[in-house]
């Protein structure tokens, strides 16, 4: 392990069972393999990137990351520790935002924010202070006591990302932070992700968004059909030409292999 | 122990800053009992009050009976034919036509047996009132005359020993078990499914699970602030089923007197009330953390429903249950209410009951964190 190692992958594979009529569909073949084989690295104070098309296997890898679910074989350490065998362990070290986790809309921006510091354990009075400072960093003090059911995407989006990281994590875990927000609101986003490096946080973001991977990222790993297809900087990758046009090399070249 | 708490205050926020939770919930269920079970009463007892004295028509009244049929009904002259008669009895206008032979008085003395005939229509109430009535007359005159032995005859005796008091906790006994546990499940679906199911749905319990409190904790949190509002609701129906239980029997002459019962008898079916609750909730929380969906969790608890039924159905008819009965959860909560609404509340069954309900509940709380830390429940869509 390197010294300033924070994640490492090590031969991460995780399989679904198809549904009946699908196995149908595809020949007999009863299982579909969404991560295979997968390993890699990220370091402290990194962006690192998965990047990949649509069902390549980035969120099913940010799952087993964030400890929701079990990889087949494999296993991920978070900061030295493993998510199969201590995910209480690796829960209380990272922040980790996905569309699939959603907030009550009953509650209010700020009623989230401590139900969410409690169960993390954060102090009355550094929860507070991280409110304050947080909620004024996002816009969000001017809709604290608003239902979120009453707030637009852009908002709800950014009470995520705050109440996502209550617990000041040192590891962070975005699946496709940008999705679905204006330009304003997903340059909010990254800036903070720009921020949060220059604290020293180290943060692994999936996208399928190739400008957003080039501005962000300082490692970039490639994924596609579940294996990783390239594993470099985000320089040596792009030396030759732009990140997308890399990325077509990439894919036809995986799947020429696999035909 | 945070944790658990932080759960119960999120759960019960949810629940009383939410006005429609609460009416429909708390309030709704009380009030709709108690103003059906009133306006039922009331509907019984203007029937009862308003039903008139059923008109005959006698022929030959014999004086022996003359009083006592003139009594209890409205006797007419004949002013028409017999085979008249008969069609206005056919038609409802008039309850009854009896013919006694002539000399009916004489006849009865001497070894003939005469014959009465009653012709009335069943399918009219008052009717069939005039044939029962005017029936019973006859019985009673006809053990009188060929006297052999008197039951029950001394008049201004009272025989029947039963008081008001226990009268009331009869009627009681065979009611509340099965419409309180009914009442109690149907508050404690109204819960569990929209927090459990309903969370699972929208993606919200996912986000509690990505946190690091421990999953037994989450059960714990969520069952017991479940069923503190399962057993408010319960309450409210409870209330509305008790006071409105005097409105519902004024026209069948039960008095009843909730003042029967002692301090005890409630505080036992308060802790019965809760083990039970207790059980629901956690089961309904396995079949909702199960479900896929609210809809699908609503399918499911079918089963629950009808179990739970078979076992309120069976109180009824075990009288003497054996010690056997109240290690079946739900079955022992039934028979216990049953017993504390008849008087006839022994200790050891209501122990055996608590403890075998809490058990219960305790190992069900422990299932559901197991399926709180399964992603193939908790996550397969």
């Amino acid at each position: 392990m390197q010294e300033n190692e924070i994640l490492r992958v090590e031969h991460l594979t995780k399989t679904f069972k198809l549904p009946l009529k699908q196995q149908k569909l595809e020949g007999g073949v009863k299982i579909k393999t969404a991560v295979d084989d997968l390993s890699f690295s990220s370091f402290k104070g990194e962006i690192f990137g998965l990047l990949g098309p649509n069902g390549a296997g980035k969120t099913t890898t940010l799952r087993i990351l964030a400890t929701l679910i079990k990889p087949d074989s494999g296993d991920a350490f978070i900061d030295g520790v493993s998510a199969v065998n201590n995910p209480y362990g690796v829960r209380g070290k990272i922040g980790f935002l996905t569309s699939e986790l959603r907030l009550e809309d009953f509650f209010t921006p700020d009623y989230l924010f401590d139900f969410f510091s409690e169960l993390h354990g954060v102090p009355h009075d550094l929860r507070n202070e991280r409110k304050r400072s947080l909620f004024a960093r996002f816009g969000i003090d001017k809709f604290a006591e608003v239902k979120l059911a009453n707030l637009s995407t852009g908002m709800k989006q950014k009470v995520s990302i705050v109440i996502s990281i209550v617990h000041d994590p040192d590891f962070i875990i975005f699946d496709e932070p940008t999705n679905g927000l204006d330009v304003l609101t997903a340059k909010t986003v990254t800036d903070y992700l720009s921020e949060l490096r220059a604290d020293g946080k180290s943060i692994i973001l999936s996208t399928h968004i190739f400008s957003l991977a080039e501005k962000l990222c300082d490692r970039v790993g490639v994924i596609i059909d579940g294996k990783l297809a390239a594993l470099d900087t985000l320089s040596a990758l792009t030396a030759e030409k732009n990140l997308e046009d890399k990325f077509f090399d990439l894919y036809s070249q995986a799947k020429g292999e696999r035909a | 122990m945070n944790t658990i708490l932080a759960i119960i205050k999120k759960e019960f926020r949810r629940f009383f800053c939410d006005r429609r939770m609460i009416f429909t919930t708390l309030l709704m269920p009380g009030l709709l009992i108690y103003v059906v079970y009133t306006a039922m009463g009331a509907i019984t007892q203007s029937v009862a009050e308003q039903s008139p004295t059923p008109v005959v028509y006698v022929q030959n009244m014999p004086e022996s009976l003359a009083s006592a049929l003139e009594s209890a009904l409205d006797v007419r002259e004949q002013t028409v034919s017999d085979n008249e008669a008969k069609e206005r009895i056919a038609g409802g206008e008039i309850d009854a036509l009896i013919i006694f032979p002539e000399n009916f008085d004489d006849l009865t003395v001497g070894t003939d047996v005469p014959e009465v005939s009653i012709y009335y229509n069943s399918t009219e109430t008052s009717s069939a009132t005039a044939y029962s009535t005017v029936s019973a007359i006859l019985q009673s005159y006809e053990q009188s005359i060929a006297n052999v032995f008197n039951v029950n005859a001394q008049q201004g005796e009272i025989y029947d020993l039963a008081d008001s008091r226990s009268a009331s906790m009869y009627v009681l006994s065979t009611v509340v078990p099965m419409v309180l546990i009914m009442l109690m499940l149907s508050g404690c679906i109204a819960v569990v499914l929209e927090s459990i199911a309903g969370e699972k749905e929208r993606g919200t319990i996912a986000t509690l699970l990505v946190t690091p409190i421990k999953r037994s904790h989450l059960a714990i949190g969520k069952i017991l602030s479940l069923s503190v509002i399962a057993v408010l609701s319960g309450i409210s129906s409870f209330l509305g089923l008790i006071l409105s239980l005097p409105n519902l029997m004024s026209g069948t002459g039960v008095e009843f007197s909730l003042a029967a019962y002692g301090a005890l008898d409630y505080l036992g079916l308060f802790l019965v009330v809760i083990s039970t609750v207790l059980v629901f909730v956690s089961l309904l929380a396995i079949v909702s953390a199960y479900a896929k969906s609210t809809k699908e969790a609503n399918g499911l608890i079918a089963p629950v429903m009808i179990l739970a039924m078979v076992c309120t159905l069976c109180s009824m008819f075990i009288t003497s249950p054996s010690v056997g009965f109240f290690f079946i959860p739900v079955l022992n909560s039934s028979l216990c209410i049953a017993a504390l609404m008849a008087g006839t509340f022994v200790v050891v069954p209501f122990v055996i009951t608590m403890c075998v309900n809490i058990v219960c509940a305790a190992l069900l709380s422990v299932l559901l964190g197991v399926m709180f830390n399964s992603e193939k429940i908790m996550f397969n869509r």
